[in-house]
């Protein structure tokens, strides 16, 4: 039981990197994404509508395969597994944030922006300092949503062969005809998102001095 | 006297539709001036385009003296980004709907601009804004968000913001047409007190009775053009065009 324990910890371990790497990178790529889908230069936005529409009409199962395997057919060479998932995680990830993104940059009004110009800001001052709080506001419970999504999402990674959570569960399932290791995993999943969830009503709380 | 606003030849059309039609007007330095009429008639564009929120197609504008844009060739060439920049510190614009910024407090609002574009220090800024705040009377409301304020409080900060980087003149867009008639008087007295303290003013207004007090000057514009223009007394108390009578008329009940 002990060992058991011990192997779902590393398992948790795993899961957990595949979860902030994912954070790390495409929380800021899905905002070039978003600026791209919103870009007057017509070519670039219907690439990365493409691109979203790829990646929200297509199983995120079969895009981790596709990440994995294709370098080896098309040019016979093979990369780390963890690598690869990582890869395609952060590129499904990426199109659903910038998604996301694109809703609340949208819903600010144009006298926000319009304000800031008169008042002389630059660009880059009004959107740091007056644009996106405001965004961030209005997006967290759908990015909780989104973030919650991805703890679970990490089982996936298994179909490549990362020995994250689910894949050590399963594993010691077969190996002592219990189901009880698969269990287990459910409540480690259910903890993770339960600090998620809660790191994510602390924000909104903490948001909500203004209107 | 001086001018302040020296805008010939303007024009400027979106989608192919002309919005305005050779507009011209001076604004000497410390008068005030009123420019009424319909809906869709330009007001509006024509304070955009000297605030720099739209571009002009064609004309000239000098504000204060410098060169904002010129025709050349029938198109309006602007002047280098960095002046544009320069000039635009010396307008200021008061608009309908305040566009407070929500997630600042009152204080912040008026003190952002200060520290981040004038570089001035926190101290410096404070002192202002909250100076500011006293003469539009609502200094016990520095500490609160906009939610928190009334439509008229609002519109007060929004001046306060504005006035916080000191323009050579300031512009209003339609300041009082989303308040109620109580919250209104509040901003138009607050206005009068800015004219007899001879700020440079234009103001874009359906408030008649205010606008024929406090200017020295009155435009009559409609759809792109400058109907008719003169002293407050000639344009609302003898108005010579028909569609000027007809539109002061419409506001006499």
């Amino acid at each position: 039981m002990q060992d058991l324990l011990v192997q779902m910890l590393e398992g948790t371990v795993t899961s957990l990197e595949i979860f902030f790497l994912t954070l790390v990178f495409s929380l800021p790529l899905g905002f070039v994404v978003a600026k791209g889908k919103m870009t007057k230069i017509a070519p670039i936005r219907w690439i990365v509508d493409l691109y979203i529409q790829i990646m929200r009409g297509t199983p995120l199962i079969l895009q981790l395969i596709f990440v994995y395997f294709a370098p080896f057919y098309l040019f016979g060479t093979s990369y780390d597994r963890f690598t690869a998932c990582i890869l395609a995680f952060v590129i499904n990830y990426s199109a659903y944030f910038s998604e996301i993104y694109r809703s609340g940059l949208q819903s600010i009004d144009r006298g926000q922006y319009e304000a800031a110009k008169v008042l002389g800001f630059s660009k880059a001052y009004t959107f740091f300092h007056i644009i996106l709080p405001q965004v961030i506001k209005r997006i967290l419970p759908a990015l909780g949503n989104e973030v919650i999504t991805l703890v679970k999402d990490t089982a996936l990674a298994q179909t490549i062969g990362v020995a994250e959570l689910f894949r050590v569960a399963q594993t010691a399932s077969s190996r002592e005809f219990s189901t009880v290791p698969i269990f287990i995993a459910g409540v480690f999943y259910f903890v993770m998102n339960y600090i998620v969830s809660r790191l994510f009503t602390i924000g909104e709380k903490k948001l909500n001095y203004y209107r | 006297m001086e001018n302040m606003i020296k805008l010939t030849g303007l024009r400027k059309a979106f989608g192919g539709l002309e919005i305005l039609r050779d507009i011209s007007f001076t604004l000497p330095k410390g008068n005030v001036l009123s420019i009424i009429g319909p809906s869709g008639s330009g007001k509006s564009t024509t304070l955009r385009i000297i605030t720099q929120l739209e571009k002009a197609d064609d004309g000239n504008l000098e504000i204060a003296g410098e060169t904002l844009f010129s025709s050349v060739d029938g198109k309006a060439v602007y002047t280098t980004p960095d002046k544009e920049r320069a000039i635009g510190l010396k307008t200021g614009l008061v608009f309908q709907q305040f566009n407070l910024f929500p997630h600042f407090s009152v204080l912040r609002n008026i003190t952002e601009a200060q520290k981040a574009v004038l570089r001035r220090s926190k101290d410096e800024a404070e002192e202002k804004a909250i100076s500011l705040l006293r003469k539009m009377g609502i200094a016990d409301k520095a500490k609160q968000y906009p939610y928190q304020l009334s439509g008229g409080q609002q519109q007060r900060v929004s001046i306060a913001r504005a006035l916080a980087l000191d323009p050579e003149v300031l512009f209003f867009d339609e300041p009082t047409s989303a308040l109620d008639p109580e919250l209104t008087r509040e901003i138009l007295k607050v206005i009068r007190e800015l004219a007899e303290e001879k700020m440079t003013m234009a103001v874009v207004t359906h408030e008649m009775h205010f606008a024929r007090a406090i200017s020295d000057w009155a435009i009559f514009m409609d759809k792109g053009v400058i109907v008719e223009e003169g002293t407050p007394e000639a344009l609302f108390g003898d108005p010579q065009e028909e569609r000027t009578k007809k539109f002061i008329a419409s506001f006499e009940e």
